[in-house]
């Protein structure tokens, strides 16, 4: 190997070395986000709403999750509810129904416990909304 | 009354024979099947019918004769089921996402999605969109595996995209399914879109449908523009780079009533005023250039079946290459410094129109476009004037032929002008291409996991006589984790002699041509085997795919056998092109998208008598992406790594440019290009800040003969890897929408 070529070599190896670096940077970053948010604890608030179509949810969910402090959320309009987890201190249950009612929804503050109950029956049972709801989206 | 008297005297003989049946529907909503209430429940051609109740059950009375039971609901896809007998149904539909689109999504289901879906496809979304620096179309294929992209030469700042290692010119290059950019637009068109008027592109490879035309050869490359029904009220995006380019994008969607008549308006333009030499050869790095671009399009949907689409769109744009003395008011002569003036003038405007009649069965399309283009440019003491006036417009007739579904049928017609002036050496070269078609196209459907199309059309063209293109495609899928997919068709193209390498004018010997259009002929075949798997409870996909071009007749750039001339001169003898790639799509973490992708290619023309290896192309290509997103996607991190083989660089006798060292002389050696992206999120607006070129490789020497730019030795042509080196940037988006 003459001079030039193990410079070329060194090169070669300092630019994978670069993108080994990288790519564990990244790779730590994703495993250490989710250890981060846990590590404060976080408060949850539930409500039930009114949204009825897939379109509300996703203006709900747009909206919410940047309202302060919002860590963790799960909008469904399915069973018409909404979990909010966010940052205590950061933010309040009144401001995040604040929130919910100016998108023009419904925000009545349930337990998580009615909350699970709700989901849960959703789920075993389906899609309770009128017929008349999805009529609308014709117009 | 009287019709319920009808009928029942209709329907009376059979009521013996009549039983219920009995189902439920369910949507296939986000989180699993939720019944449907008021589902539209008819047997197909006939009024008898019910609708769902509230938990989604139907009961419907069934003559012996009826077989196709029809299921339809607004924002969901049309099911047609084949009933055989009176078991319990239970009938899934599909959300149809794009609402808007209906009557078109149900058009495209006949003439294009399910070409798409048979035929290997890569969708790039709005998110992926996001992940690039992207300005232009140009740029959104850099962390695409598929697409490769370079500069065309050190000068102009044109930019080339490849696709199965082949120019892109063998690609059909497609604005909203209608073929466009091409003529006196290939050699800048790829940066005539604008990256944030793009909701998405659809890269597919292989021979395509022949409903789009006979020329895409390699593949092709279909850019769908922002619709101004969607959702999007209002769009700001402003970008900035280090070396002082600046852009501004904008569109704003007009609902004039309701969903049903909307307009856009969309605007775009950019800035590079500084001049950059950062690698100190005297000439600028990229050209400065400036170009405005404005757009307005018209949709009216009446949401029963009509649509109609519309729209115009003006650009300019100026450019000015060179030696960094350069200006735009010097006349071109040895005593000034050496420069490359581009001025581009054009205008664009398409009318598209589809109609599905009631019967879901039967829908027309007619698709139109124009461009007038015009071109004013010099390359050192070499003037190229030229302009183009180019319409297309195809008819597309689709037909169910059977009440399942299983076969259907597309034909039609289309018709090309085009009308070509341009002036180069001081000769006036004219012709007008005239090209009416017939096309028609079958498929066979007969379960959700196997189609096949078969297609086949005639050209009558007024210069090369007419001739056949025959395409073939299937897709199966097999035992729940595998597709295969294969293709084989023929491809022609018109080559636009001079116009497409009029770059090659940044180089000391001038071209030389036998014939300024002529025609390209290839096959094209196809395989691709897809696998689909979940890994520790994430999707993996593993792709592998083999794509071979023969041509028959070709265009070959010549740059070697003369040290007069690069000849411009039809293909004597074989080339051919392969293309074997492998990818692997998964997440190792939660919300971290990893992509890795190997391609090799062998691409091979006879150049000179002699089989070569294609100059200027790498031989392989390597792709790691990997993109991050946290909860709630309020930040999003990019990293983009590309391995880019060596190849060869063309060299004629006696070639012997000065400050080239002996052993990077024929060919050049590998290397590695990183990118970076960090993109923040609010509510309303974005952030975003990014890296390109991380690593800071940067091809030595690109203009050979920098220091004397008149003289024998200068080109600067040999292009192969990055011009400039690492470049940050910064962008926002800010964007509000309707509710």
């Amino acid at each position: 190997m003459n001079n030039k070529s193990i410079k070329e070599f060194k090169l070669k190896l300092n630019i994978m070395r670069k993108i080994v670096v990288s790519m564990l940077a990244i790779i730590m970053l994703a495993l250490i986000n989710p250890v981060l948010a846990q590590k404060k604890e976080n408060k949850v608030v539930c409500f039930k709403s009114d949204m009825d179509c897939a379109n509300c949810e996703k203006t709900v969910g747009e909206y919410l999750k940047f309202e302060k402090g919002v860590k963790d959320l799960k909008v469904d309009h399915a069973s018409n509810t909404i979990r909010v987890e966010y940052k205590d201190g950061k933010n309040t249950d009144e401001k995040l129904a604040k929130a919910i009612e100016k998108k023009g929804y419904k925000a009545e503050k349930i337990t998580p416990e009615q909350y699970k109950v709700i989901v849960e029956k959703t789920k075993a049972e389906g899609h309770h909304h009128e017929v008349e709801v999805h009529r609308e989206r014709k117009d | 009354m009287r019709k319920l008297i009808i009928l029942f005297i209709i329907v009376f003989p059979f009521v013996s024979h009549a039983q219920n049946l009995r189902g439920i529907v369910y949507g296939n909503e986000q989180d699993g099947k939720q019944p449907l209430p008021g589902v539209n429940i008819f047997w197909q051609g006939t009024n008898s019918g019910t609708a769902s109740d509230g938990d989604g059950n139907f009961e419907i009375r069934k003559q012996e004769h009826q077989h196709m039971l029809v299921f339809s609901f607004v924002g969901y896809e049309t099911k047609t089921l084949h009933v055989d007998n009176l078991n319990k149904l239970e009938v899934i539909l599909q959300p149809n996402l794009e609402i808007e689109e209906v009557s078109v999504v149900r058009k495209n289901r006949g003439t294009y999605l399910s070409a798409m879906e048979t035929i290997q496809t890569e969708r790039i979304g709005g998110a992926e969109l996001h992940k690039a620096a992207c300005c232009n179309l140009a740029e959104s294929f850099e962390t695409n595996p598929s697409v490769d992209l370079s500069y065309s030469d050190a000068i102009t700042g044109a930019k080339q995209i490849k696709l199965l290692g082949l120019d892109g010119t063998y690609s059909l290059l497609q604005v909203e399914n209608m073929p466009n950019l091409r003529g006196l637009a290939t050699t800048f068109g790829l940066t005539y879109i604008p990256g944030p008027w793009m909701e998405s592109i659809q890269v597919s490879k292989g021979a395509a449908s022949v409903l789009n035309g006979y020329d895409a050869i390699a593949g092709q490359i279909n850019a769908e523009l922002k619709k101004p029904d969607s959702n999007e009220k209002l769009f700001l995006n402003v970008f900035g780079n280090a070396d002082s380019r600046l852009e501004f994008n904008g569109n704003t969607n007009i609902r004039l009533k309701g969903d049903t008549l909307t307009t856009g308006i969309l605007v775009h333009g950019h800035d590079l005023s500084a001049k950059n030499d950062h690698n100190n050869d005297g000439f600028l790095d990229e050209p400065l250039s400036q170009m405005f671009q404005v757009g307005n399009r018209w949709k009216f949907n009446n949401h029963q079946g009509y649509m109609a689409q519309a729209g115009i769109n003006l650009l300019w744009e100026d450019r000015l290459g060179g030696q960094v003395d350069a200006s735009r008011n010097m006349t071109p002569s040895v005593d000034n410094p050496y420069g490359v003036s581009i001025k581009n003038n054009r205008f664009d405007a398409f009318f598209k129109t589809g109609y599905v009649f009631p019967n879901g069965r039967t829908a027309v399309a007619w698709l139109s476009n124009f461009s007038q283009h015009e071109t004013d440019s010099y390359y050192g003491l070499t003037d190229y004037v030229a302009d183009e006036t180019r319409f297309y417009g195809s008819a597309v007739l689709t037909r169910d032929l059977d009440i399942s579904g299983w076969h259907t049928l597309n034909s039609g017609f289309s018709f090309i002008f085009d009308d070509f002036d341009e002036m180069l050496y001081g000769s006036d070269i004219r012709r007008i291409e005239k090209v009416p078609g017939i096309f028609t196209e079958y498929t066979y459907k007969p379960n959700a996991n196997f189609t096949l199309m078969a297609g086949l059309r005639a050209d009558f063209h007024n210069i090369f006589g007419n001739f056949v293109t025959p395409r073939m495609h299937f897709r199966y899928h097999f035992a729940n984790h595998f597709t295969l997919r294969g293709s084989a068709g023929k491809g022609y193209r018109t080559a636009n002699v001079i116009s497409e390498n009029i770059y090659m004018l940044a180089n000391s010997r001038p071209l030389s041509w036998k014939r300024d259009v002529m025609q390209e002929e290839a096959w094209n075949y196809g395989i691709a085997f897809v696998q689909n798997y979940m890994l520790l409870g994430r999707d993996l996909t593993l792709n592998a795919e083999y794509f071979r071009t023969d041509f028959q007749s070709q265009l070959i750039v010549d740059r070697e056998t003369s040290s007069e001339y690069i000849l411009l001169s039809p293909l004597d003898g074989k080339s051919y092109a392969t293309s074997l790639q492998f990818d692997l799509r998964w997440q190792p973490v939660e919300r971290l998208d990893m992509l890795l992708a190997y391609r090799i290619n062998d691409i091979k023309q006879t150049i000179g008598g002699e089989l070569k290896e294609k100059p200027l192309t790498n031989k392989y290509k390597g792709l790691i992406n990997l993109n991050y997103t946290t909860n709630l996607k309020k930040w999003m991190f990019d990293y983009t790594v590309q391995f880019n083989g060596g190849g060869r660089i063309p060299r004629y006798p006696g070639d012997m440019p000065l400050g080239q060292s002996d052993n990077n002389f024929t060919s050049f050696e590998p290397y590695t290009i990183m990118n970076a992206q960090i993109t923040k999120y609010f509510r309303y607006w974005s952030i975003y800040v990014g890296v390109e070129n991380l690593a800071n490789f940067k091809q030595e020497n690109p203009i050979e003969g920098a220091d004397n730019p008149f003289g024998p030795q200068f080109s600067a042509t040999n292009v192969w890897g990055p011009v400039m080196g690492r470049k940050i940037y910064l962008g926002l988006r800010f964007n509000l929408n309707y509710e």
